[in-house]
């Protein structure tokens, strides 16, 4: 009976949580990436903290939370060609739910699994106080994270582990269009997850779009040197996901798509970028029962070298 | 208090001439509209030889580099060096006196 609940359960839970979603970006979105420059030889490094709320309406009254850090390192090894290495860490990843036997509580944490990418400018078009820049990217998830972690009622879902055991890949392109005033990014990516051991996370295909607008100093008239600049931001991100595969077949409680808006701030200067944005659904269409965001808040800060 | 008067002359004498060997040149640079962009130029020109400062003005899209006594910022130096990081050089110029005296525009 508790390896019936359990693999009742590890099936409807599978459903219930997608990769984190650290942002794996460089430069000025704080949701994904940008065409912006890593001058030859300079360093960038970021932090950016996640939290993350999920639930569900459904009967089990699922709630995911997850705490986790973004750790990237960006290095320019030409004008055109920057790489980058991200590595999350799951500070907790929980997942609350009611069951039969009342309501139980599951987690884990650790390092999840590693992402290398590189960028290369294929087209740049710089004029006086601004440029136009579209760069594809190419990168791969190598499966560092913990993918068999186990508490006290067996093996955790493997939606819930901090890595997915297996090779993933992702490849995109994504423009940019910056003046002193504003900036506009835009970026289509698409990851396809590999499969391990009877499980891979469901493909990923995402549109995302950024302005950021200078509010503070609105003009820069008379003013010389360089200072520090405040811009409001709005991202928007539409996002969808294949269901999980699971043994031979895919969980129909999984996957979906959604349309999310992040307000926020950003403050500049030239060595360092501090920022906050949080992340609203504003249209879900799950499968099944798959699980919701309530909300994404992302903050954090980049330094150069 | 003649002693103080000499010092204080040849400091100011010596302060003057410092001042007028150095060599200034201001970069037109296209493609810079952010500050955390600025630093990489910066940086790139900070490696040439005899730099002492570089002045990012990002609101006219200008960057005025300094020069001690006997070294020179050529063309070709200040193309690669924006170049580096990942910008485009719009004008060159070497202009008399402080930075920001000339107008390569």
């Amino acid at each position: 009976m508790l390896n019936n609940n359990h693999s009742v359960r590890n099936s409807m839970l599978a459903s219930a949580l997608i990769l984190t979603g650290v942002s794996v970006v460089q430069a000025a979105p704080n949701t994904f990436n940008t065409a912006l420059p890593v001058p030859q030889g300079e360093t960038i490094w970021r932090e950016q903290l996640v939290l993350r709320e999920r639930s569900d309406d459904g009967p089990m009254d699922r709630e995911v939370s997850v705490q986790a850090l973004g750790s990237v390192l960006g290095y320019g090894v030409t004008p055109k060609l920057a790489v980058f290495g991200v590595v999350p860490y799951f500070f907790n990843k929980e997942l609350d739910v009611s069951t039969p036997m009342g309501r139980i509580s599951r987690d884990t944490n650790g390092i999840g699994d590693v992402s290398l990418f590189g960028r290369y400018t294929a087209y740049q078009y710089d004029f006086t106080g601004g440029t136009f820049r579209v760069a594809p990217l190419f990168g791969v998830t190598a499966p560092t994270g913990d993918s068999d972690d186990r508490d006290r009622f067996g093996e955790l879902p493997r939606p819930l582990q901090v890595g997915d055991g297996a090779w993933d890949g992702f490849a995109g392109v994504v423009a940019t269009y910056q003046r002193l005033q504003y900036q506009m990014d835009a970026q289509l990516l698409y990851r396809g997850n590999g499969r391990h051991d009877g499980f891979a996370h469901g493909d990923e295909t995402r549109l995302d779009a950024s302005l950021q607008y200078r509010i503070w100093p609105f003009s820069l008239e008379g003013i010389s040197g360089t200072p520090g600049f405040t811009y409001a931001l709005l991202e928007s991100s539409l996002v969808h996901r294949e269901r999980n595969e699971i043994s031979t077949g895919t969980d129909a409680n999984s996957g979906g798509t959604q349309w999310l808006l992040a307000p926020g701030l950003q403050f500049i200067t030239r060595r360092w970028v501090v920022e906050g944005t949080i992340q609203l659904p504003v249209a879900e269409d799950p499968n099944g029962d798959a699980i919701q965001d309530d909300y994404i808040v992302r903050v954090g800060f980049r330094r150069n070298f | 208090m003649f002693t103080k008067m000499s010092l204080l002359l040849a400091a100011l004498v010596f302060s003057v001439s410092a001042l007028a060997a150095e060599n200034h040149y201001r970069l037109g640079v296209n493609g810079l509209a952010c500050p955390f962009c600025a630093y990489g130029i910066e940086k790139r020109l900070n490696k040439i030889d005899g730099v002492t400062e570089v002045r990012v003005d990002i609101g006219d899209s200008v960057v005025q580099v300094t020069l001690k006594e006997g070294n020179t910022l050529t063309e070709e130096q200040a193309r690669r060096a924006v170049d580096e990081a990942g910008f485009t050089l719009r004008s060159y110029a070497e202009v008399d006196g402080e930075t920001g005296g000339g107008n390569a525009e």
